[in-house]
């Protein structure tokens, strides 16, 4: 890591133009993966990694320069580029930064870090968890197992004094099963993560996770494709919470609001969602994928609620975003590395629970479709309008669960989705992935309670002959 | 940046692998990138980016080991041969584990504008201007510049191997891109437009500004319709999604891995004798086309699919020593944090001698897509699809209405072999290429 010294050396020169604020972020990473494939070690990677990104922002307009060289001569050079922020080609004789150390008490503990554990002792338990997988079901044909830490240790300074040290850590395992009968090929996916270290081995079980995705497969191997049309639709909460992600969360990034690329711009206020519907964004939740001490721009992460009893009431605000509108950040300026600007995401987004045993809410739906499990999806903010992949559904007849179906996508549009939540469950799902948004992905986890939508479109496959799965790598 | 300084770092990785005895490999990269976007005539954001790094594989009687290094002092780089050297004793003994044997020689492939370097970035920023104001004069439903970027990038790639092997290459392009939304009675829809090309002066700022104008206001107001079994044209852009996902149905190693339905089909006609798909990374001006592949192997143009009938897999050096063939120069690498895999370099299917006016003018009910939403769901191993669509009702011959919120579904190999037409319009989007395509019947979903 960077001496004060330098990081306030080269913000004296980021400043030199007349920017408005400047910024460094230096990280040094490692990261380390395991894939496990066709019964063997399919690769090992390792990598280290470390660089710094500088930002200068004048007038709304940001300029960032990032390098993997973090000589003091080389960054100095890096923030006289970045300095094209400021267009006035005037020099000003920047004041001296002093930086102050910020802390805070909300502490992340790292249990197991990942040097500390061997290659050998992780593949022990793939090499166990493969074969749970394998002795599920002759028909099991694959299975992959990947398991995958990063940690990094960063700084982020800024212009106005403001210095944060942290460390960060996560961990995270997927096991992917594919079954195949009579030409029929169904895969089964499962995956588990959290920030901090390999502890996560003693709380979920690798072969559990292996046994489940094994099941999932063999079992949507005799199910019938699903219906299509428009149909109640019950989520379970162990469905995860891609549907407050997708039809929602994004729509409520205030870089989408503000350049009017939302649904739910100059909606403050107003009821967007049925009542009773609470959505929260919260980066505090204990080892959550999405959680963390400060967020990449150093603001301290928090909990923000966006909408409440249906109303809405707030956005997620970066420090650039909250400045044009006025406002504070909420602690939701995150990037994927030292290479990425930081802009406005959610951590872990969730719609709060309701009062109903989930049971019952099946019981009281006469036809429709029950959402086990989710796969990736999809959403344009503008108009509102999401497409998902399920990958585990079952029938609901006379509010009793029937058979499974195979191959269901969900199409709809958000604002009308959060207005058709016509019951809610007081159980909570939570789902890990990794969210995609302008070429940067970051680590969230997304929940919902057990829910039930009016009407939603199943796009389903029972008008063409061949077989339908999805894949459910979330994106 | 330059070359020799690469070699040498290069050179400090192998002769740590021949201290050990084994088999090293160094991949080499660095590049330097620029980025402008504007919004309402101003710089919005700009980022330049010099990025440096090497990938370390290593194998030791059969046994892979792989790390990387941003960090390119001596101590650093012999950290990192220790780590690639320290994972072969946790990895699988695989016989087919081997390294290109060189020296080759490689084609000589002009891919270096000067003018992209001399070209000021006052004039980079004026272009992604123009771009952004000749959206706007499109069409007055034209509300929102979501983004308007300009970007270039420059690169230096070296490639050394304890088997002789020695390549180097240098190369640049540059690229605009444009997302916008147009709004009429509530309705708000968006289009977006890119280009990228090897020279910077075939770049039409103009152009690719109104052609992003002209998706998103064709599809404003739109519904939505019944489920319908539909004759569908696919516009250039939605048959490269699809490519996309016939890419991995092809690269060797899905199909050695029994994941491809491709899988022991070579020779069969797997598509419409309409289709011809080639991989061809000598592809002039390709955005994909580079001497050689990620592990120093030559650019070759490959047959994928000949008339409907599948040619080739594409092999790199593992795939191709554990099929028995040789490697097809498609070992990719998408930078130096990652082993190369097998993958395609400029993919493209031929186009054929339809305008787009006939392809449509004797369908008398179909439908034009020229969305897809949630492409990553298709699954390679079963062809399977199911995604969200838009596009325009044809109409007795003409375009009709748009529509959207609908889903197509089907299966890849149904969908290959119901092509009964093929445009003359190939569109590059990136480094795959397609024209438009059309197909005698697909499953619609709708209301």
């Amino acid at each position: 890591m960077l001496e004060k010294r330098v990081l306030s050396r080269v913000l004296e020169e980021a400043m030199k133009k007349g920017g408005d604020f400047a910024e460094i972020y230096v990280e040094e990473k490692t990261v380390s993966n395991i894939f496990y494939e066709d019964d063997k070690i399919e690769k090992i990677n390792s990598g280290r990694e470390k660089g710094a990104g500088i930002r200068v922002i004048k007038d709304g307009s940001t300029a960032y320069v990032y390098t993997n060289d973090l000589s003091t001569e080389n960054l100095c050079e890096a923030a006289s580029l970045a300095n094209h922020a400021a267009e006035s080609g005037q020099t000003f004789s920047s004041p001296e930064i002093k930086l102050n150390c910020k802390s805070i008490d909300n502490e992340i503990k790292i249990g197991q870090k990942s040097e500390k554990v061997s290659f050998a002792d992780k593949i022990e338990r793939i090499i166990s968890a493969n074969s749970t997988a394998r002795n599920y079901s002759e028909k099991i044909r694959q299975v992959t197992i990947v398991l995958g830490d990063v940690h990094k240790a960063i700084q982020i300074a800024n212009s106005d004094g403001e210095l944060v040290e942290d460390e960060r850590a996560r961990v995270r395992m997927i096991v992917n099963a594919v079954a195949a009968e009579d030409n029929i090929v169904q895969t089964g996916y499962e995956s588990a993560g959290e920030i901090g270290g390999w502890e996560l081995l003693s709380r979920v079980s690798l072969d559990e996770l292996a046994a489940n995705a094994s099941g999932l497969a063999v079992k949507m191997l005799s199910a019938p494709p699903a219906p299509a049309g428009r149909m109640p639709v019950v989520m379970s909460a162990e469905a995860g919470g891609t549907l407050v992600h997708e039809a929602c969360g994004h729509g409520l990034e205030a870089d989408l609001v503000q350049k009017g690329l939302s649904v739910y711009k100059g909606q403050m206020g107003q009821k967007v969602a049925a009542s009773g519907v609470t959505i929260i964004d919260d980066a505090t939740i204990e080892r959550k994928f999405g959680s963390f001490r400060f967020d990449d721009e150093g603001i301290p992460g928090q909990k923000t609620v966006l909408i409440e009893n249906g109303r809405l009431c707030g956005y997620l605000y970066d420090r650039l975003t909250a400045q044009k509108d006025n406002t504070n950040s909420t602690g939701n300026g995150r990037r994927q590395s030292y290479q990425h600007k930081p802009i406005p995401r959610m951590t872990n987004t969730f719609i709060a629970p309701g009062k109903e045993d989930p049971s019952e809410i099946i019981k009281s739906t006469p036809q429709g479709l029950l959402v086990k499990k989710m796969g990736g999806g999809q959403v344009n903010t503008t108009n509102g309008d999401f497409v998902f992949d399920v990958q585990e559904a079952y029938i609901i007849e006379d509010g009793e669960v029937k058979h499974p179906v195979r191959g269901a996508t969900l199409t709809g549009n958000g604002p009308e989705v959060l207005k058709n939540i016509d019951r809610m469950g007081k159980d909570l799902g939570f789902g890990i992935g990794t969210c995609g948004k302008d070429g940067q992905g970051v680590p969230v986890s997304d929940a919902q309670p057990t829910i039930r939508i009016k009407q939603l479109t199943v796009g389903g496959t029972m008008m063409s002959n061949g077989p339908s799965i999805k894949r459910i790598r979330r994106k | 940046m330059n070359e020799d300084f690469l070699k040498s770092a290069g050179i400090i990785a192998l002769e740590a692998g021949i201290r050990r005895g084994v088999m090293t490999e160094v991949y080499l990269l660095s590049s330097c990138q620029l980025n402008i976007e504007v919004a309402d005539s101003k710089v919005e954001t700009l980022i330049e980016a010099k990025e440096r790094g090497m990938g370390i594989r290593i194998i030791n009687d059969g046994k892979l080991g792989f790390a990387y290094t941003c960090d390119l002092s001596a101590e650093a780089i012999l950290e990192a041969v220790n780590d690639a050297y320290n994972i072969t004793s946790y990895t699988t003994f695989d016989k087919y584990n081997q390294l290109p044997v060189g020296p080759y020689e490689y084609e000589v492939m002009q891919l270096y504008d000067q003018k992209i370097k001399e070209t000021t970035v006052e004039e980079k920023i004026d272009m992604a201007r123009q771009m952004e104001s000749a959206a706007l004069a499109a069409d007055s439903r034209i509300s929102i510049i979501e983004r308007a970027g300009y970007e270039d990038t420059e690169y230096i790639s070296v490639i050394m191997n304890t088997n002789g092997l020695y390549a180097s290459g240098q190369g640049n392009f540059s690229g605009m891109y444009i997302y916008l939304v147009a709004e009429e009675n509530g309705d708000a829809q968006t289009g977006f437009a890119m280009s990228l090309k090897k020279w910077i002066k075939d770049l039409e700022p103009g152009a690719v500004g109104r052609e992003a104008a002209k998706k998103a206001v064709r599809s404003l107001n739109a519904r939505t319709i019944k489920s319908a079994n539909l004759t569908c044209i696919m516009e250039p852009y939605v048959v490269t999604q699809f490519l996309g996902i016939l890419a991995k149905m092809v690269d060797a190693e899905t199909v050695q891995k029994g994941k491809s339905l491709f899988a022991g089909k070579i020779g069969q006609a797997v598509a419409s004798d309409k289709i011809t798909l080639i991989d061809d990374s000598t592809w002039p001006d390709g955005a994909g086309s580079f001497p050689f592949d990620g592990e120093g192997v030559p650019a070759q143009r490959n047959l994928v699919i000949e008339n409907g009938i599948l040619k080739t897999f594409l092999y790199d050096t593992y795939t191709a020593a554990k099929g028995g063939v040789s490697s097809t120069g498609n070992a990719q690498r998408g930078s130096f944090r990652s082993l190369p895999e097998a993958g395609p370099s400029n993919f493209i299917i031929l186009p054929g001698s339809n305008t787009l006016e006939s392809l449509i003018s004797d369908i008398s009910k179909g439908f034009y897509i020229t969305d897809v939403m949630g492409m990553h769901t298709t699954n390679p191993i079963s062809g399977d699809f199911s995604v969200g669509a838009a596009g325009i009702m044809i109409e007795n011959g003409y375009l009709a209405y748009p529509v959207r919120g609908v889903t197509i579904a089907g299966n890849l190999i149904d969908l290959l072999q119901d092509i009964d037409a093929v445009g003359s319009d190939l569109k590059f989007y990136g480094s795959k290429g397609a024209p438009a395509i059309r197909l005698k019947n697909l499953c619609i979903g709708g209301e």
